[in-house]
């Protein structure tokens, strides 16, 4: 009965592990690619994958066989084995397999690697290229044109769009990460790095900051929305409109992106302190003070804000003051 | 003995001065591997407390303060005081007796690295009462975040890995004088056992690569400010606005922290490599193989350590190169495996719960290792890079790996450390309940990074990882239940276990030739040593002189 304990464990642990394996997403793979370069990496990912299935299945395979075949059955428990002590010839081979497996790999990757490190050609359509900046605990996005947006950045479908994306000098490390839009790129302060994405197809793409940059990491959202074409260039045109006049979302995105990741979507608190009804927030002389400068474990979390930007927080205050739920 | 005790003054016979004075290999040893399993508790326990936070979807256990405080702290007290020290245990108790010495050759420095290994791990377990808390970066404490952290956490956090470090580079040193120095006539470097060689690799490593540690832990506790009477000091090497590079730091801790993890898994290979043979009746397949692949193990761990930094911009041609020497590794690693599979081969296998151990860590290792090609190819990091991928990854390699060769090392030694043998009913119990446990708690973390989770995240509130995070929680309070296995065993073995003589397991090395346990000298007298496997070749040579038929 002992003899098979290994093999029913083996047996259990595969019945626990198959559904988990199988289960709704995109199974042992990166999430279903929507840029060039996501592809690229998911295909380098199953490309390896073939490899690494075939050595788990040799090595696991080769292991429950000798379990099975030379476990002791009716020799006495101290007779020796086989006193066999190497094989020059099989110890080379089994040096040379995983050279060829890994040069075969190496030499996959740098066939993809154009596919997925460099920008497309810009074609008739050009290409747009947004600044991203990564902070305490939201993205800020730049378009060429002037227009700010928080945390949700908006695209046209079928572009190349290239990311300049950094961090300020004040602020930490944190990662820029769409998964269907390709590799995470860090946001570094006092560097800037890039990377790229082309989406075919409208939809929104989500993600969120890769690395530990404090106590609201984990509330560091993004999302991608890809648009037509058209509906994006209208979607441009009227933000640098609105923002012009300081009405339109930008405030609201602000507030949510920006203010209510510590203080709550309604002012109620949250890590931060509760700041519904504070006087301070009808006043933006203060309100600019406050998010320029931060204030004791608050940190300047708008120390490089355009006047626009102040104006639409503090506009989207005034006609929208924090209830405290 | 006699000579030996009157010469001890009586304050230090007491039963606890006594230990609390040792400079016997054996006891420190011994202190080394009880005080790192109380840290292996405790830090076991900080995982079941955030596991239970991150269970379900916009879960409130636990606010991201205290939850960034116990993953850090989990992960620091994990790397540095749980499995470091319990491999430094082992080497402490097992060197001397495996190459026929009486003590390591500095018993005194070995005494303060012990007693540093206490202070340090006491600093790091406290630090939760410091003002602001625990350090809560992570273990790799990046900077600006940790530069910036408030409160004395993060000091403590700096000030505790110095004096491991220290404690840490005396054991080292220790070691390989002992090694160079206190074999035993015979003991030739191919007749060394494989534990031996992990342990010369192990220190030579930590020789290497503490410095350059100790340099970026200083540099960063010098960003943060300190006072040095009249003078305060504040420096910024990693500070953008003055022109310093916050990616500095992440250079000088990877070349630590990479080949940290062979620090670790070495001498896990070598407590496979001594229990694999015992309980397959067979010799090591290819000791010289394995004893190589030990040596390139440790010369290319320390050319990988950019692969850590794949999503910091560096040049495409840096990359490729960390992609390569990474890849590199894979094949003296794959040697051991196959070496190990073909150790397997034509032998007599026993399952007790040594050998269990240790094919569980041969079943599971395997998943770490290829789970680590996806990360060596940058590319593929550039997605999985700081996911739930390279969570499971890791923990497949130093929990699947190394706490799984500890184990197998803990029951397999524990006769000679303690003359009674663990109880095997529960050890059985022990080990499938881990096995079962662990692949549950951390298979499914591969799937949550493909589909996008990163780590350290308090909360999440995307429901569609609910299910994968429920399992993994799961399967870390079935692994806490297999360590209460392990707890009753040695509280129910100590009082009761079997008595049983020099050596049980009728292995091959020279400290099964000692008395279990051994006397503070060790041995009365060492026998010649002509191969590998010295107590092999006694007990051949005894049966001739009987005129019994020799096997083999």
């Amino acid at each position: 009965m002992r003899r098979f304990s290994a093999l029913s464990g083996l047996a259990l642990l595969a019945a626990v592990l198959a559904p988990s394996a199988m289960a709704d997403g995109g199974g042992f793979a990166p999430v279903a690619p929507e840029s060039p370069n996501a592809e690229g990496i998911r295909d380098s990912f199953l490309f390896v994958s073939i490899f690494v299935v075939g050595i788990f299945v040799l090595v696991e395979g080769l292991l429950i066989a000798f379990i099975v075949r030379y476990r002791r059955q009716k020799r006495s428990r101290f007779a020796d084995g086989a006193q066999v002590h190497g094989a020059t010839k099989l110890e080379l081979l089994w040096t040379a397999f995983p050279v060829v497996v890994l040069a075969l790999i190496a030499a996959f990757v740098f066939v993809e690697l154009p596919g997925i490190k460099n920008v497309p050609a810009a074609g008739a359509t050009g290409q747009l290229e947004i600044d991203v900046t990564g902070r305490q605990f939201y993205w800020q996005f730049e378009y060429p044109n002037g227009v700010v947006a928080i945390d949700a950045m908006a695209a046209p479908a079928g572009v190349p769009v290239l990311l300049e994306v950094t961090a300020p000098d004040a602020d930490v490390v944190h990662s820029w990460w769409i998964p269907a839009l390709g590799g995470k790129i860090d946001a570094i302060p006092g560097t800037v790095t890039e990377t790229w994405f082309q989406a075919e197809n409208p939809g929104t793409y989500t993600g969120q900051c890769a690395e530990l940059c404090g106590l609201e990491h984990a509330q560091m959202l993004a999302s991608v929305d890809v648009l037509p074409q058209a509906e994006f260039e209208a979607w441009l045109e009227g933000r640098r409109e609105a923002q012009s006049a300081g009405t339109g979302e930008l405030g609201k995105e602000l507030w949510e992106g920006v203010c209510a990741k510590c203080h709550g979507l309604t002012g109620e608190g949250g890590i931060g302190p509760r700041i519904a009804g504070s006087l301070a927030l009808s006043d933006p002389a203060e309100v600019e003070g406050l998010v320029r400068n931060g204030r004791g474990a608050m940190p300047a979390v708008g120390s490089e804000w355009t006047d626009e930007q102040i104006l639409a927080l503090t506009n989207y205050l005034r006609e929208n003051p924090p209830s405290g739920g | 003995m006699a000579d030996r005790a009157a010469s001890t003054p009586a304050w230090q016979r007491g039963k606890v001065v006594s230990w609390l004075v040792t400079t016997d290999h054996k006891r420190i040893g011994i202190l080394y591997i009880w005080t790192a399993l109380v840290f292996f508790v405790l830090a076991g326990l900080m995982a079941l407390v955030f596991r239970l936070q991150l269970a379900q979807a916009n879960a409130d256990v636990l606010g991201p303060d205290r939850y960034n405080e116990l993953i850090t702290i989990h992960g620091t007290a994990m790397v540095f005081l749980v499995v470091v020290p319990l491999l430094a245990g082992f080497a402490n108790y097992l060197l001397p007796l495996m190459i026929g010495a009486r003590d390591v050759a500095f018993p005194r420095l070995n005494a303060l690295s012990y007693w540093l290994f206490f202070l340090g791990g006491a600093v790091l377990m406290l630090s939760f009462f410091a003002d602001g808390g625990a350090a809560d970066t992570g273990w790799t404490a990046y900077p600006p975040l940790s530069t910036q952290a408030p409160g004395n956490g993060q000091d403590l956090w700096i000030l505790s890995l110095h004096i491991l470090s220290a404690s840490t580079l005396a054991g080292a040193i220790n070691f390989i004088v002992t090694i160079h120095n206190l074999r035993t006539r015979g003991m030739t470097w191919m007749r060394l056992p494989l534990f031996v060689w992990s342990i010369e690799l192990y220190a030579w490593l930590l020789i290497a690569i503490l410095p350059v540690l100790s340099a970026g832990l200083t540099l960063l506790l010098l960003d943060r400010g300190i006072s040095l009477g009249p003078w305060d000091v504040q420096t910024h090497f990693f500070d953008a606005a003055e022109g310093g590079a916050p990616v500095l730091y992440q250079h000088a801790f990877w070349f630590f922290g990479h080949p940290e993890v062979y620090v670790i898994i070495l001498p896990a290979f070598g407590i496979i490599s001594e229990v694999l043979p015992v309980f397959a009746r067979k010799p090591v397949f290819g000791y010289k193989a394995i004893a190589a692949s030990t040596v390139a193990i440790g010369f290319f761990s320390m050319l990988v350590w950019a692969h850590h930094l794949f999503t910091v911009g560096l040049p495409v041609s840096l990359q490729a190169f960390f992609m390569i020497a990474s890849m590199i590794i894979a094949v003296p690693t794959g040697m051991k495996i196959f070496n190990w599979l073909a150790t397997l081969w034509r032998g007599n296998l026993h399952f007790d719960t040594p050998m269990l151990f240790a094919l569980g860590f041969l079943s599971v290792f395997v998943i770490g290792g290829l789970s680590g090609i996806y990360l060596a190819a940058f590319p593929i990091d550039w997605q999985v890079h700081d996911t739930y991928f390279v969570v499971a990854h890791f923990h497949y390699v130093l929990f699947g790996g190394a706490v799984f060769a500890i184990f197998a090392g803990l029951f397999y030694w524990w006769p000679k450390m303690f003359g009674r043998l663990l109880d095997e009913k529960l050890g059985k119990w022990h080990f499938w309940t881990l096995f079962v446990g662990f692949n549950l708690a951390f298979f499914p973390q591969h799937l949550l990074g493909l589909e996008g989770m990163p780590r350290r995240v308090y909360t999440y509130s995307d429901e569609s990882w609910e299910g994968y995070n429920l399992a993994s929680t799961i399967g870390s309070y079935v692994m806490g239940l297999a360590i209460l296995f392990f707890i009753v065993n040695v509280w129910r073995t100590s009082r009761s276990g079997p008595r049983i003589g020099n050596d049980p397991w009728q292995a091959d090395t020279l400290e099964w030739y000692a008395t279990s346990p051994p006397p503070p000298h060790n041995f009365d007298e060492v026998p010649y040593v002509t191969s590998a496997r010295p107590l092999y070749d006694l007990r051949r040579r005894l049966r001739e002189q009987r005129g019994e038929r020799t096997l083999g």
